[in-house]
Formats: structure tokens, C-alpha cells, sequence
């Protein structure tokens, strides 16, 4: 199963939230809504900053404790690039509801366990902000994210970009990294088995698919394969998404 | 409004220097949407386009968006939800702080005579105060002067229709229909609209009152301000809806 479609997004889906995107990428479809900022409870409430509320919910079945993993790892970095010091005592809360996530082929798995993996992580991501970004939150930047497996096969090394989850379960490692809109690392996770040597690889490949811009991006799929390239250029994609929007906003002007 | 350049904008990105605008006289003003990082870096919050206007020598994003965030002398439609001894405390943005408006800030108010406002009723208001770490207060005065300048607790028959900020900044445009491009209100009132009775009330926290002796022509009233702007109709779309909700509702 080779899910390496064009990412795909929709703004505004939520009449009632504040900023709502929706993002379908690599078999997966997140839909997230943005509240804030706005009052926060008296436990939340930090004196100098937003609190970011991040809240992970599966396909099916209830969060667990993977959601939660995932909701500190969104949290920390988002909160990174939300200019939470404008808004003291008060709250931003993000909501991000699974509604797709691409099937293993080889295991039967029914759709009844919450079942999250760090493949999921840039759809998240992503979609959150975006999400932000429509909902006119002020941030210091955007962001953008992506997976990357590297698996060994028959003694040659692989290495993939936006991994299904078959090619998940059968890498070495996984990682996920994010990127801000000034080339500086945001979030970087990983999972498995691998030396220096390979994460610095993972690092030129993810930053290659986060940090081009579109220029580049054509350059290089004049000379190279597009699948050579290794995925969508995100940052590319990031800025006509919110383009579109704003001339549609704005079309009065 | 004297702007010439069309530039979109994302978080954090850049702003060409030569954008910028410069002016013997006035100091440079930064509108919403963009900060300053010492000593001499502008960079925008959000997603929009950036505009410039070289004579006042200011600059700022234009996006639009639904939560309001309060800023000084912004004219607003906020609902009281409590009084205490001294002041209300009023809602102008669902789940927003709420923001104080003093017993005594209405037109020729002592400690003796001041409104009594019920929770529930609305005030037409100006934000006198606004300052991320204090919550919002508001004032139905001109303090300067005593004048209520239009200010002060809405009576009459009427309801509240919530729209975008960004339609309603344009509905408080002196020349909406020329610089907004939103007509639907004059010609509801005029011609296409077959002379309809009827007052507004926009706050720039996205709330419209519209008042009418008649219900009929509130629903018709808020109806098309709101599909206006959920559909971002032109002046001739707008024509068109009035004329079928018009026609509909008779």
C-alpha cells in the first residue's frame, strides 16, 4: 500500500469554532477545531501565558494513554510557535478528531481499539496548524512536519517518507520531525533502533520535504523522479492553502 | 484609503524592507496583525495580507477571523451578565473574559440615577480599557465631554445576529458600500427591499443588532447580513438576495 497522494486541506469546516481545518495526507484525515484565546479554568490558568490545551481523539473507541503521548508531544511544540505571552490567564484549546487512518493489509485489525502510531503525528501536526492559522491565533511562525521510516531490507537501507503502516511496523526506526518556517527544528521523535549516523540522513530528508520552497521543489523535479524528491513540498503547499483563503476572505478589497 | 500593494503574508515570514513605509513626520504605527522585535525587525502574526498606507505612515494585516480580542476604542455590542456593586460584567465574545463596564460610565449617572440593566440586555459600548494582563472594561460615555455620542443600553424590539469580524469591520466603514462593498443594508431599506423600517447596531466584535417593530423584518434583516457574509456576496449577488428574501418572506 503505497499512500504517497498530495496533501490535501479545507479551512473553515466548523461553522461555530473559531478556526477549523481539515487535512487528508497519506491516508489520513484529521479534522481539527481551534477555540481561543478564551477564558481558562482557574486550575490552567498561568500568569504570563496561555495555557494550550491539546486534546487527541482516535477514529474509535476512547483516548488512552498513546493519545495523551501524543497530546504532551503536540502540546510542547505548539505552544512553541503560539505567541502564548500576548494572551496571559487565558486559553487555547485544540481540538484534533482522527477520522481516517490508512489500514494495515497484512493484520486483520478491527477498528475497535484506539490504535495511534507515530505515522500519525505529522497529520496532526499539520493539521493543527493550519487550523491556527485559520483561526488568526498570532504565531511567531508556522510549522510543518513529516514522518520518516528507515527499514533494512536484504542489507540495503531504505528510506521513507511518509511511511503506511505496514512499512511501520516493519522499520528499524521512526521518526517524526517538524520544522519552522525558518528552517529551525521544532519537534523531533524517534522510535526504534538507529546510530548518529542514519538520524542525521532522517534529518537531511525530512528537512528536504518541510524547509523547500517551491521554487526549489520545481528545480529539482525538472531533473529528479518526483518520487525521487521524497513527498510534497509542504511549506509550498502550507502557503497556498492559507493564500487561497485569504483572497477569499478578502475578496471585497 | 491610499494602499497600492497586495502582498500576502504568513507567521513569521519576512517583510521586504522596501515595503515599509517611511514618513518625514509621523512615527510608523503597526497595526493588528504584525510586531515589532527590537531594534529594528517586523514580522507578522498571522495569515492575511499585509497593507501599507504611506501617508499616515502606518501598516497592518487584514485577515479575518471570529474571536474578538479587545483593543482600545473599539465601538462593541456586549451583554451584561451580572452586576455587582459597582459595575456589570458584560459578554462580548462567547468564553471570553468578560469585561467590566462601570455603573457610572452612562451618560448623566450618579450613585442615585443610573441604569438598571437586567442580565440579558444589551449595551452598545466603547472598550476603554485594554490590556492582556486585566480584563476588558467598557464605557457608554464620552468621558471627555458626558455625551452618550450614541452609546448606552439598546431598547426596543430586536435581535442579535453573530457574523465574522471582518464583515463586521466592513459594516462600520463610514463608506461601506464604497470601501466595504456591503450594500445589503441600503438596499433593504431602499428600493430592492421594498422599504423596509428598520435600526442597526454592528460591534466590532462580530455582533449585530437589528431592531424592528415587525419580526418579519428582523429575520430578513439578519438573514441577509448573514448570508452575505458567510457567502462573501458582491454588490449584485447582495441585490439578488434581498430581492429573493424579500419576496420569500411576504
Amino acid at each position: 500500500m503505497t499512500a504517497t497522494t498530495a496533501p490535501e486541506a479545507a479551512l473553515g469546516v466548523l461553522p461555530r469554532a473559531d478556526g477549523s481545518a481539515k487535512y487528508s495526507h497519506a491516508g489520513y484525515i484529521v479534522t481539527a477545531s481551534v477555540n481561543g484565546p478564551i477564558e481558562a479554568q482557574r486550575r490552567d490558568e498561568h500568569p504570563y501565558e496561555a495555557h494550550v490545551d491539546v486534546i487527541v481523539r482516535p477514529a474509535a473507541g476512547v483516548g488512552g494513554t498513546r493519545e495523551r503521548h501524543l497530546e504532551s508531544i503536540l502540546q510542547s511544540s505548539l505552544a512553541q510557535i503560539i505567541l502564548v505571552r500576548n494572551f496571559p490567564r487565558s486559553l487555547i484549546q485544540i481540538v484534533l478528531q482522527v477520522e481516517h487512518s490508512p489500514e494495515n493489509d497484512y493484520v486483520n485489525t478491527k477498528l475497535v481499539q484506539a490504535n495511534l502510531n507515530f505515522a500519525i503525528m505529522p497529520a496532526l501536526f499539520q493539521t493543527a496548524v493550519l487550523a491556527l492559522l485559520s483561526a488568526g491565533v498570532p504565531m511567531k511562525a508556522t510549522a510543518t512536519a513529516t514522518a520518516v521510516a528507515l527499514s533494512h531490507q536484504d542489507g540495503s537501507k531504505r528510506t521513507i517518507v511518509d511511511p503506511s503502516p505496514r512499512e511501520v511496523e516493519t522499520a528499524q526506526s521512526v521518526h517524526v520531525l517538524a520544522f519552522t518556517s525558518h528552517d529551525e527544528l521544532l519537534l523531533a521523535e524517534s522510535e526504534g533502533d538507529f546510530t548518529v549516523k542514519e538520524w542525521d540522513d532522517v534529518y537531511e530528508t525530512a528537512s528536504k520535504v518541510c524547509c523547500q520552497s517551491a521554487l526549489q521543489k520545481e528545480g529539482i523535479a525538472m531533473v529528479l523522479d518526483d518520487e525521487d524528491a521524497g513527498g510534497p513540498a509542504m511549506r509550498h503547499f502550507l502557503r497556498s492553502t492559507m493564500e487561497s483563503k485569504v483572497a477569499a476572505d478578502l475578496h471585497w478589497k | 484609503m491610499a494602499t497600492n500593494e497586495r502582498l500576502f503574508v504568513l507567521p513569521g515570514e519576512t517583510i521586504d524592507p522596501s515595503l515599509i513605509p517611511t514618513h518625514k513626520k509621523h512615527p510608523l504605527r503597526l497595526g493588528p496583525g504584525l510586531r515589532h522585535i527590537p531594534p529594528s525587525d517586523i514580522v507578522p502574526t498571522v495569515a492575511g495580507q499585509l497593507i501599507t498606507n504611506p501617508l499616515k505612515n502606518s501598516m497592518w494585516v487584514e485577515y479575518n477571523s471570529h474571536r474578538y480580542i479587545p483593543s482600545q476604542g473599539d465601538i462593541i455590542l456586549a451583554q451584561i451578565l451580572r452586576s455587582t456593586t459597582d459595575f456589570y460584567l458584560c459578554s462580548i465574545a462567547p468564553y471570553s473574559a468578560p469585561a467590566t463596564l462601570p455603573h457610572l460610565a452612562f451618560e448623566s449617572a450618579t450613585k442615585k440615577t443610573r441604569p438598571q440593566l437586567a442580565p440579558g440586555s444589551l449595551v452598545y459600548a466603547r472598550v476603554s480599557l485594554a490590556n492582556r494582563h486585566m480584563d476588558p472594561e467598557l464605557e457608554c460615555v464620552n468621558p471627555s465631554t458626558g455625551k452618550a455620542d450614541g452609546l448606552g443600553p439598546i431598547t426596543g424590539n430586536g435581535c442579535v445576529f453573530d457574523v465574522s469580524l471582518g464583515f463586521a469591520r466592513r459594516l462600520l466603514m463610514a463608506r461601506s458600500r464604497e470601501d466595504g462593498g456591503v450594500g445589503v443594508l441600503e438596499m433593504l431599506g431602499g428600493e430592492e427591499g421594498g422599504g423596509l423600517a428598520f435600526e442597526t447596531a454592528a460591534g466590532r466584535n462580530g455582533k449585530v443588532w437589528v431592531g424592528s417593530e415587525s419580526p418579519r423584518t428582523v429575520v430578513i434583516v439578519g438573514r441577509a447580513l448573514q448570508e452575505t457574509d458567510k457567502g462573501g456576496l458582491g454588490i449584485e449577488e447582495q441585490r439578488r438576495l434581498v430581492k429573493r428574501l424579500v419576496k420569500e418572506m411576504r
